[in-house]
């Protein structure tokens, strides 16, 4: 019975969603409820899902002989249902009031609850197959999104989103493939499922795939040199920006990478091989390569985007330790950036759609017109820079102690990369709070006069971000203790 | 024997003789005939595939009950009754679909030859399904390039008469090929009947005898093949007569009269030849190379194409590749991945094809994809059909072609040499497809620009079109089908195979 | 009762909320020109809370050791206070410094404008100062580091010119970047060490350094050179000269004073209570180390000779000072420690007192650059002698303070061992005085002997609130000066702690 829930999770919302453009709702009041209510009672699956703790497999259909697509609840997935639970209801709550002057609101309402389904799927993914289902499912229903206001910019972006998107598909396919023609079995288990018998000595041949795929899944989280459709994709409008491109999207990518590194390929098999040179190499250089763009743009969304182009490779770097404790700080800089990064998308939404401003320098004295956005923001800007006491230092030191850990010259390399990379962030987060806050003697206040705060439709999600962010700053005892929990190897 | 055992001789003679027939009928009533007789092959071959399904045997059916080697016979399994059926189901979608440009494209003196075309047409592609004697092979080629001629050329407006002509034209070189190929298995082995002919072929290959002739005459059949079914580089006829003809034609000619061709070299690989051999030759290498040359080079002149008719053309020859490619890995897997690939590249395409016409036709009959912007809010239907379709085409999971995919990769992965370069030409080809259908498929739901925004476009409404709508919907749940539940249909493609030689 | 640390920080925090808010709120709800309300209450808060708070740490700071852990940052990571010795030490300084510079800027505002955020911050970082000198750990020292520069830095751009908001961003990353390169190294030692309580003496074990040795040397040394970038070690002190300049005169005093020493602070708990001075004694870490300090030392005397304005020589000044209390920690040597530690008392008193004469220059005179003080001896003299005992013993002549400092620091360099440094470190420190004289007694020889060209009717000295936080700096660095036992002994008793 338990195991019901986990199709029904995903399955609501992907069912409820697309009956938003048929039903007939005769206020928008209404459809906002219908929404809202169908993301709560989704949630609230979702939670007692993780409460019930089924631990049998759920097969959904089959593709062929042994290849089906099957749901399992295991540890990282537990993690990422419950982000995607927390995450959505306040999201769409957001939403309402940002969406209330774009057009097509329902066909937008309508993908987004799609995404929500989508992304549990992911999380819920037994075996490499479900995943890369669901992986793709995933870059379709939020192309729409990402083109939603029709603009030229926006249809560009789409094109080199989708390109993107199938591209790395197409690589990850490559290794999908190589996993279930090489693995004992289909299914992810701890510490790999590769079949060194049938293996045979390619060995070689096995790490070129594992690059293969991982720069396949990896394109999702935007690693370099495939990072740009991230910054791109930013046209869409912010409440798919913030949730799906720096949390539900990317985070798939890199839920996907680890999958397959530490439940795939496995990291004895890995450990130590060329192949890791390789990949943490870009992984570092896309830390740096991030934050130098974000520094150097002036494009408020943009630079949040080129920051977790950043941000993720973070994570990436977690997981190309190849040890627990590095796939531990992973997963954790994969919950806390999304409360810390959603906030600060948040926070520019708010910014856009109350001024319309879209750019850095646009901005200067918003912080005594709109305090509560921008004490919100710089909260963020300091989780972000790894603040002690705040989200971010205590995910950046888990990596950091995950990758001194492993004795590997290279991690010390990351780990250099990891603090350069935090001396960007101060400086292109906290330029703009400086500007908002303090712009100057001569600023005439008379020029930003119409700006306010939102209302509390905004207000409220935001503030809940933060309460997490603060919380798991001062006291992540219990997602820490849930994470090493997990068995990687 | 079976009453059933009949059916394969009935729906050959069924389809020639409809031809005759429908040209003294009034065109509603030939149309009306045609789907029937249509219907009618499909329902008998359907039957004879539930007969051979059930019996798992292949049966001999000798004509005039002359026996060999001087009678001619039909063999028929569940691979030959399966693909009877699936090309009879796929056919008369494709009449369907295109009912509405056929009627405004084709002459209204020439409708009836149409008929008589498509008739002649079904009649030949049963006939290299079905038959076991290789000249009647080579018979019902040739009756199949010229019926096919008379599809491409019927739509009369200069490019398709020189379409017409260079399809003749590439096409008999391909059959002359073909002609030789078997005159040079017929003088080394001294047989015409398949089964008869790999019996004498081992015999050659264990006592070592006429080795280089048997290799060249594998060589010329495969090459007369490959041309004719538009193997990269021979596919420059390809881009116009699918291009420019009716549209029913160019689904038709894209996902059956190739894969006709393709369905005989099966044939001669595996019943005339023996695969053993086959295998083991260097001609696989040959078709290896090409068809992974096809893949990319197919995939490149389709993303320098604008006109969408042209583009989807040109993505037939990346997906002949396909089928090329996996014929070169040299293993059963490989073959199976190629027959799937034949059937999901047929369902698929003419798909397009359909649907293209239906985008373009509330377009004011603009091809360029840079003018079709917006057309998928016109045509609801049409959009959302063309939309699977490319992703089938790309290969995203829960469409056909992303099974396809899946066997290609998985046979070639049994494979040491030939793995990766595979394995990345299907990827780079995957990406090379995103590139332009899904560019395609974006601009018809991006909004009309602002140089075409005087213009008058007509909505298309579902309801409107009752007929063309079903086969859009049949076309779709076929994809999806054979993207969800693809296991007896391989099931059946394997066992097919067992008993095929 | 130890909890009672907390409670100076809390008190300090809230009054510094309550202004800042106040003042934001003032900001929103006003229409049209900003104009300040009620800065006698807020001057009241200000006061209040910092004589509270300042006696309950002195209390702290002389009575018995309590510890408190406030709460876990990680499960082997707790956010952990302790007085102790070099705690107390430290945390007087700042005390004292900051109830006069408090008095002083409470007047010296009004001519800046935006009191009650200046006077927020200014409580908030004395609160994250308190924090920072009784940090047990190095991650609890590192956050209150952090959150210094984050809560000093708008002490910095308070003027909101365009200069000083760059100014701010300059000290900013520096500030950032330093730290980072700091954290870099409280990595990789939690790594190798597992715990960073502080230790005096330090906490590695010989044999287990030994096996570790080069890539521990590699991490300490960016640990240090991070933790100096505060502290103004060359090639990193740019961020000084520009911040001091622009920012008012009360946030330059305390930042040359005090925040300063932070950097200073840091690297004494990194060398002396977590590695030991016995590890680092002849690696290249510390060879380098000695060769910047020394050529920093020299290089910021020169700048500062040069330096026409007035704050930005004095900012020179302090580059060059700071780094006789690097030079004194990187000797290694009991005698060289306690010089560094007097030296650090000495310095943010005097330096504290003459940026707090330079703004009375600027305050009352409208003055900038040194050229333009001729006279001004004449019209305020009481400030002016301060000024003037303060650059003695800056210089260190004896019996002003500065002497004492510098006596224990060349005494520390002889008997080093550290070979050429034994003679060099010396005469470096020498010249530098002479340079030291040269860049600062001029200003008095041309204040009170201007010429006969210059007028030199006598004008009102500045108002108390102001002259009489210099009077007491001044006599500090003289009573020091000349009974300096006490302060000696509790530094020798600090250094003994180490060997």
């Amino acid at each position: 019975m338990n195991r019901i829930i986990m199709f029904a999770v995903i399955l609501l919302p992907i069912i409820g969603g697309s009956l938003i453009p048929i039903l007939p709702f005769k206020t928008r009041q209404r459809m906002m409820f219908y929404i809202e209510a169908l993301c709560v009672i989704n949630s609230v699956l979702v939670c007692s899902m993780l409460f019930y703790q089924p631990n049998e497999v759920f097969t959904l259909f089959r593709f062929s002989g042994d290849l089906s697509v099957t749901l399992h609840l295991d540890g990282p997935g537990k993690m990422f249902c419950a982000l995607a639970a927390i995450m959505w209801p306040f999201a769409v709550l957001y939403s309402f009031e940002y969406m209330k002057h774009e057009e097509r609101e329902k066909g937008f309402f309508m993908f987004y609850i799609i995404t929500y389904g989508i992304t549990l799927g992911v999380a819920l993914s037994e075996n490499i197959l479900t995943m890369y289902f669901f992986f793709e499912m995933m870059s379709l229903v939020t192309l729409p999104l990402v083109m939603h206001t029709h603009t030229r910019e926006a249809i560009l972006a789409s094109r080199t989103y989708l390109y993107f998107m199938l591209g790395g598909a197409a690589f990850a396919f490559i290794g999908m493939v190589f996993i279930l023609s090489y693995g004992t079995t289909s299914s992810f288990l701890p510490g790999g499922i590769i079949d060194m018998a049938k293996l045979d000595g390619k060995t070689d041949m096995m790490l070129l795939v594992y690059v293969f795929s991982f720069f396949g899944f990896g394109i999702k989280t935007a690693i370099f040199p495939f990072g740009r459709w991230l910054p791109k994709a930013s046209v869409a409008p912010t409440p798919v920006t913030a949730l799906l491109h720096a949390v539900a999207v990317v985070n798939t990518g890199a839920f996907a990478v680890m999958r397959i590194t530490y439940y795939s390929f496995g990291t004895n098999l890995l450990r130590g091989t060329w192949a890791q040179d390789v990949v943490m190499l870009f992984v570092i250089f896309t830390i740096v390569y991030g934050c130098s763009r974000a520094v150097k743009e002036t494009h408020l969304k943009r630079r949040l985007a080129w920051s977790t182009v950043s941000n993720l490779s973070y994570i990436l770097f977690g997981v190309v330790i190849m040890t627990p404790e590095g796939a531990c700080g992973a997963l954790c800089h994969m919950l806390f950036h999304s409360f810390m990064k959603i906030t600060s998308f948040f926070c520019a939404g708010a910014i856009i759609y109350k001024t319309g401003k879209n750019y850095v320098h646009e901005l200067n004295g918003f912080g005594k017109k709109m305090p509560k956005i921008f004490c919100i923001f710089t909260v963020s800007a300091m989780a972000l820079m790894g603040v002690p006491g705040l989200a971010g230092f205590i995910s950046k030191w888990s990596l950091v102690r995950a990758a001194f850990a492993s004795e590997n010259i290279l991690a010390y390399v990351g780990v250099g990369a990891l603090l350069v990379s935090a001396l960007l962030t101060a400086i292109y987060m906290l330029t703009i709070c400086v500007r908002a806050f303090f712009p100057g003697k001569e600023f005439d206040y008379s020029t930003i006069s119409d700006v306010k705060d939102p209302n509390m439709l905004m207000i409220v999600p935001l503030c809940v971000f933060l309460a997490f962010v603060i919380y798991f700053g001062i006291h992540p005892q219990y997602v820490l203790t849930f994470l090493s929990g997990i068995d990687f190897v | 024997m079976d009453f059933v055992q009949n059916f394969p001789f009935f729906s050959i003679i069924l389809s020639l003789f409809s031809g005759p027939f429908s040209a003294i009928l009034e065109k509603k009533w030939a149309k009306r005939v045609n789907y029937f007789i249509l219907f009618v092959i499909g329902a008998m071959s359907a039957m004879v595939f539930a007969y051979t399904l059930e019996t798992r045997q292949a049966y001999v059916y000798i004509m005039g009950h002359f026996p060999a080697p001087w009678g001619n016979e039909i063999r028929f399994g569940i691979l030959e009754a399966f693909m009877a059926t699936f090309f009879c189901v796929i056919m008369l979608l494709c009449m369907v679909g295109g009912e509405r440009e056929r009627a405004l494209e084709v002459e209204d003196t020439k409708q009836n030859l149409y008929y008589i075309m498509v008739n002649l047409l079904l009649c030949s592609l049963l006939a290299l399904i079905y038959t076991n004697d290789l000249f009647t092979a080579y018979v019902f080629v040739e009756i199949n390039t010229i019926s096919a001629c008379g599809l491409i050329m019927i739509r009369q407006n200069g490019r398709t008469i020189e379409a017409a002509t260079r399809y003749m034209i590439m096409s008999l070189l391909g059959s002359g090929l073909l002609l030789l190929g078997i005159c040079f298995l017929y003088s080394i082995t001294g047989h015409l009947l398949m089964s008869n002919i790999q019996v004498a072929v081992h015999g050659l290959m264990a006592s070592g005898l006429y080795q280089r002739p048997l290799m060249v005459a594998i060589c010329l059949m495969a090459v007369g093949l490959a041309i004719k079914s538009a193997l990269f580089p021979f596919h420059t006829w390809l881009p116009d007569a699918y291009g420019y003809s009716t549209v029913s034609s160019a689904a038709i000619l894209s996902s059956l009269v190739s894969k006709g061709y393709i369905f005989l070299l099966v044939k001669i690989f595996y019943r005339v030849i023996g695969s053993d051999i086959i295998f083991n030759s260097k001609v696989i290498h040959i078709l290896f190379i090409f068809g992974i040359a096809g893949m990319i080079m197919g995939s490149i002149d389709a993303i320098r194409e604008n006109d969408i008719r042209r583009m989807i053309a040109y993505s037939s020859v990346a997906q002949i590749g396909y089928i090329y490619m996996g014929f070169g890995l040299g293993t059963t897997e490989g073959v199976i991945a190629s027959i799937y690939h034949v059937l999901s590249h047929a369902a698929t395409k003419s798909l397009l094809f359909i649907t293209a016409a239906g985008l373009t036709d509330c377009t004011n009959g603009k091809r360029n994809i840079h003018e079709i912007n917006g057309a998928g809010y016109r045509n609801k239907l049409a959009g959302v059909a063309f939309t699977v379709g490319a992703l089938s085409m790309v290969g995203v999971p829960m469409f056909s072609g992303f099974i396809s995919k899946l066997l290609f990769s998985k046979a070639a992965v049994g494979h040491t040499i030939k793995m990766l370069p595979t394995l990345i030409a299907l990827a780079i080809s995957t990406i090379l497809n995103a590139l332009y259908f899904m560019k395609t498929v974006i601009r018809i739901y991006s909004p009309i620009k602002d140089e075409n925004a005087g213009e008058e476009y007509t909505c298309v409404k579902f309801y409107e079109q009752p007929l063309k709508s079903v086969a859009y919907i049949l076309f779709i749940v076929l994809n999806v089908v054979m993207g969800l539940n693809s296991e007896p249909i391989i099931d059946c493609i394997r066992r097919g195979l067992e008993i095929f030689s | 009762m130890s909890t009672i640390l907390i409670i100076p920080m809390a008190i300090l925090i809230i009054a510094g909320l309550v202004l800042l808010i106040w003042s934001f709120v003032e900001h929103i709800r006003c229409k049209g020109v900003y104009e300040e309300k009620h800065t006698g209450i807020a001057q009241s808060i200000f006061l209040i809370a910092l004589f509270v708070s300042a006696g309950i740490v002195v209390y702290l700071a002389l009575g018995k050791e309590r510890s408190v852990t406030l709460f876990y940052l990680m499960n082997n990571i707790p956010i952990y206070f302790k007085i102790d010795e070099i705690g107390r030490w430290f945390v007087l300084i700042v005390t004292i410094v900051w109830l006069l510079v408090g008095i002083y800027s409470i007047r010296y505002l009004r001519h800046e404008g935006e009191q009650k955020r200046f006077l927020g911050f200014f409580l908030l970082v004395y609160s994250v100062l308190i924090g920072l000198d009784f940090s047990g750990n190095l991650v609890t020292m590192y956050l209150f580091y952090e959150l210094m520069t984050l809560t000093s830095f708008p002490l910095v751009l308070h003027n909101g010119s365009k200069e000083a908001i760059m100014a701010a961003l300059k000290y900013l990353f520096y500030s950032m970047a330093g730290a980072y390169m700091g954290l870099f190294g409280i990595f990789y030692l939690q790594h190798m060490m597992g715990d960073l309580t502080f230790v005096a003496g330090g906490a590695i074990g010989r044999a287990f350094f030994d096996e570790n040795k080069a890539l521990m040397l590699v991490a300490f040394f960016i640990m240090i050179l991070g933790f100096a970038v505060k502290a103004g070690l060359c090639p990193l002190h740019a961020w000084l000269p520009t911040a001091h300049p622009v920012a008012p005169s009360p946030a330059s005093a305390v930042l040359s004073g005090i925040i300063v020493k932070s950097g200073v602070l840091a690297i004494i708990r990194v060398i002396f209570y977590l590695i030991g001075p016995e590890m680092l004694r002849g690696t290249w870490v510390i060879t380098v180390l000695l060769i910047l300090s020394l050529v920093t030392v020299f290089m910021g005397s020169l700048l500062a000779f040069r330096e026409p304005v007035l704050k930005k020589r004095l900012a020179y000044s302090t580059v060059s000072q700071v780094s006789y209390i690097l030079f004194g920690i990187f000797l290694l040597t009991p005698k060289a420690l306690t010089g560094a530690l007097l030296q650090v008392a000495f310095h943010a008193i005097v330096k504290c007192g003459l940026f707090l004469v330079a703004g009375v220059f600027l305050y009352e005179h409208h003055v900038k650059r040194v050229d333009e003080l001729v006279g001004i001896g004449r019209r305020i003299p009481v400030t002016l002698w301060s000024y003037t005992f303060l650059s003695l013993s800056l210089i260190g002549i004896p019996p002003m303070s500065g002497f004492v400092s510098k006596w224990f620091l060349a005494q520390g360099a002889l008997v080093s061992g550290t070979g050429v440094f034994e003679i060099i470190g010396p005469i470096v420190l020498l010249v530098s005085a002479l340079l030291t004289a040269g860049y600062l007694m001029p200003i008095t020889m041309k204040g009170f002997f201007p010429g006969e060209e210059a007028a030199s009717e006598k004008v009102k000295e500045t108002s108390l609130w102001m002259l009489v936080p210099i009077v007491v700096l001044t006599v500090f660095a003289f009573v020091l000066g000349v009974f300096p036992n006490g302060l000696i002994d509790y530094a020798d008793k600090i250094a003994a702690l180490q060997w």
